[in-house]
């Protein structure tokens, strides 16, 4: 089974591609700062990050990612329309309360939005509760029931469908097996293990 | 902030001052400025002294001072000791010393008792030269502004070239803010907790009720009081009222509760103090709440000049960054520090969105801020808290090698 730890680089290398060098940045959900840390070094972006958490503002702090602990659509509100480039939400999706108010408050205040979701209409999802009855439990969706975050999950289908009815543009994807590295081939609502969205107005 | 945030937690063999992350004894000093002060108002003082401490070395390269702005009752003693026989350290010894959070062998840190204040800088209590009498409500009027530009009159006269960061809580992290804004090339850093950028109008409220308190006091004698009189009744129920805004009701009923002094104890002066009570006894001294706030009174009423209290809390109510600057985000479009800001969930005087705000304007303002919130119960005096979660975030934004410069404007 892919570690976590090698999962989430695969997701910073994709994003680091997309992201335009010397742009603004927000990160929703930015944790302990990693993805833009890199992006810092990298595209040497200017970096924010929104978390709940008191101690992942800290390793923000202490690694030099400007970080702000708080509700992520209570942060958006206080900038006006497009200050940011570029706002990603990676991995955070299928846990917001409102998906939907996020991204389009996301896509108010930055020109293109990043979302990376794992794909729950990946065939081993289907298996798991069609055949064994049970949450899924596999390379995408690593963790028991009793310890997994309460989820929203989403497939590719469901957002593709979702930003057709919003009219929002895709302008890129990326779909992944479940090893989250090899590019999928064909039906990715079926086979990818993990997606990746630019998403404009 | 309060009177009892430092609990002496001294093993008996070692003395506290010679603790290893201890600044130790410590003298304040006294800074002069060379030239007549002219105060935001206009009025000139000459002679004007910042009584002040310095912990740790300044570096060859003059960059390494981190400046420590107090709140209203504070002062220039922030870390160490005077004497041996202190029976309690400076106001935030838990944050500074050796290989604490403000690391003394890495920084050289400062801290002046205010313009204004009553602890050694001139004040309203000090004696007018030209008139050899107390300035009382001569004494120019006071402007947060002012207690920057002395301060920074100080740092020159220390040799600092530029402020490392400049730290305060409270009305300090006024201070500190307006450091950074009316003097960006000088302030890389920047940390405001538990502050405003606006003082509202229930924070004025609390304030213009310790002043009534203090001037409907018939000693008060329209600030021309005796050097070891004035208006200790005022003063003393000013401090009783402010108190209970830097504390909260859970930390309150936690430490209090019910609780009667009848309960506990009696100390023979507490015996005494019940024994002078007036009648009816109903009214007389029943809770522990109110024994620990006219405590808390009649240690202020020892320490503290009623008219710096009334000349420090009008400089608060006169603090409005949108207001002197057309709107926050002007306010801090020169800042070139990076900033922190830290609020405390169980902070009412300036509650959590205040200290939220500050970091929205800097970052709608494009500049490099972080915003962290603590969930503390202690209300505002939460930033003189002993958390080891503090510390590291404090430890971390300071401790961190500094940012790339970088145009952030788009």
């Amino acid at each position: 089974m892919t570690q976590p730890v090698e999962k989430r680089t695969v997701d910073m290398q994709i994003i680091g591609d997309w992201v335009e060098p010397h742009t603004r940045v927000l990160d929703l959900g930015c944790g302990r700062g990693e993805l833009l840390d890199y992006l810092v070094q990298t595209k040497h972006v200017s970096a924010l990050g929104v978390d709940l958490d008191f101690e992942k503002i800290t390793a923000c702090v202490q690694r030099g990612v400007p970080a702000y602990q708080g509700d992520m659509i209570a942060c958006m509100a206080s900038f006006p329309a497009r200050h940011f480039d570029r706002v990603i939400c990676s991995r955070t999706v299928q846990e917001l309360d409102s998906p939907a108010s996020v991204i389009a408050e996301a896509l108010r205040v930055a020109r293109s939005v990043t979302v990376g979701f794992v794909n729950h209409g990946f065939w081993k999802n289907r298996l798991d509760l069609l055949v064994r009855g049970r949450k899924a439990r596999n390379a995408v969706y690593t963790t028991a029931w009793a310890e997994s975050r309460p989820a929203n999950p989403v497939s590719v289908a469901d957002f593709e469908d979702f930003c057709a009815a919003e009219g929002i543009r895709i302008t890129r994807r990326a779909h992944l097996l479940g090893d989250w590295k090899t590019p999928c081939p064909a039906l990715p609502n079926l086979l990818a293990g993990y997606a990746l969205y630019d998403l404009t107005r | 902030m309060t009177d009892e945030t430092q609990a002496p937690a001294v093993p008996a063999s070692t003395p506290p001052y010679l603790a290893a992350d201890d600044v130790g004894l410590v003298t304040p000093q006294d800074f002069v400025t060379p030239r007549a002060f002219t105060f935001k108002n206009g009025q000139e003082l000459t002679g004007l002294t910042l009584r002040y401490e310095t912990y740790g070395t300044l570096n060859a390269t003059r960059d390494n001072a981190v400046l420590i702005c107090h709140a209203l009752s504070g002062n220039h003693h922030a870390a160490g000791w005077h004497t041996p026989a202190d029976k309690k350290p400076g106001w935030w010894n838990n944050l500074i010393g050796p290989g604490k959070a403000v690391d003394t062998r890495r920084f050289f840190v400062i801290c002046a008792n205010v313009p204004g204040g009553c602890s050694g800088s001139t004040g309203p209590s000090s004696l007018n030269p030209a008139t050899g009498e107390a300035y009382g409500l001569r004494f120019p009027a006071l402007t947060i502004l002012d207690m920057v530009r002395a301060q920074k009159l100080l740092l020159e006269h220390l040799g600092v070239a530029e402020l490392h960061t400049v730290i305060g809580g409270s009305m300090g992290g006024m201070t500190a803010m307006l450091f950074a804004i009316e003097f960006p090339r000088f302030t890389r850093r920047l940390l405001a907790m538990a502050t405003t950028a606006r003082e509202g109008a229930q924070a004025i409220a609390f304030n213009e009720v310790g002043r009534q308190a203090i001037m409907q006091d018939p000693a008060w004698l329209n600030g021309d009081y005796a050097r070891d009189g004035g208006p200790r009744v005022g003063l003393a129920i000013a401090r009783m009222m402010a108190h209970i805004t830097y504390l909260s009701d859970a930390s309150m009923d936690r430490k209090f509760g019910r609780r009667t002094i009848q309960s506990r104890e009696q100390s023979p002066q507490l015996r005494a103090e019940l024994a002078q009570q007036p009648a009816p006894a109903d009214f007389n001294l029943q809770f522990e709440v109110e024994s620990y706030l006219r405590h808390q009174g009649q240690t202020f009423i020892n320490r503290f000049d009623a008219n710096s209290y009334l000349y420090i809390t009008r400089a608060l109510d006169q603090f409005d960054l949108d207001h002197a600057y057309g709107s926050l985000e002007n306010a801090f479009a020169p800042v070139l520090a990076e900033s922190l800001v830290v609020g405390f969930t169980s902070d009412w005087l300036f509650p959590p969105e205040q200290n939220r705000q500050i970091a929205q304007a800097l970052l709608r303002a494009g500049k490099r801020a972080s915003y962290a919130e603590l969930a503390t119960d202690l209300g505002h005096d939460s930033f003189l808290l002993e958390s080891e979660e503090l510390y590291a975030l404090i430890r971390g934004f300071l401790e961190r090698a500094p940012a790339p410069t970088l145009d952030f404007a788009i």
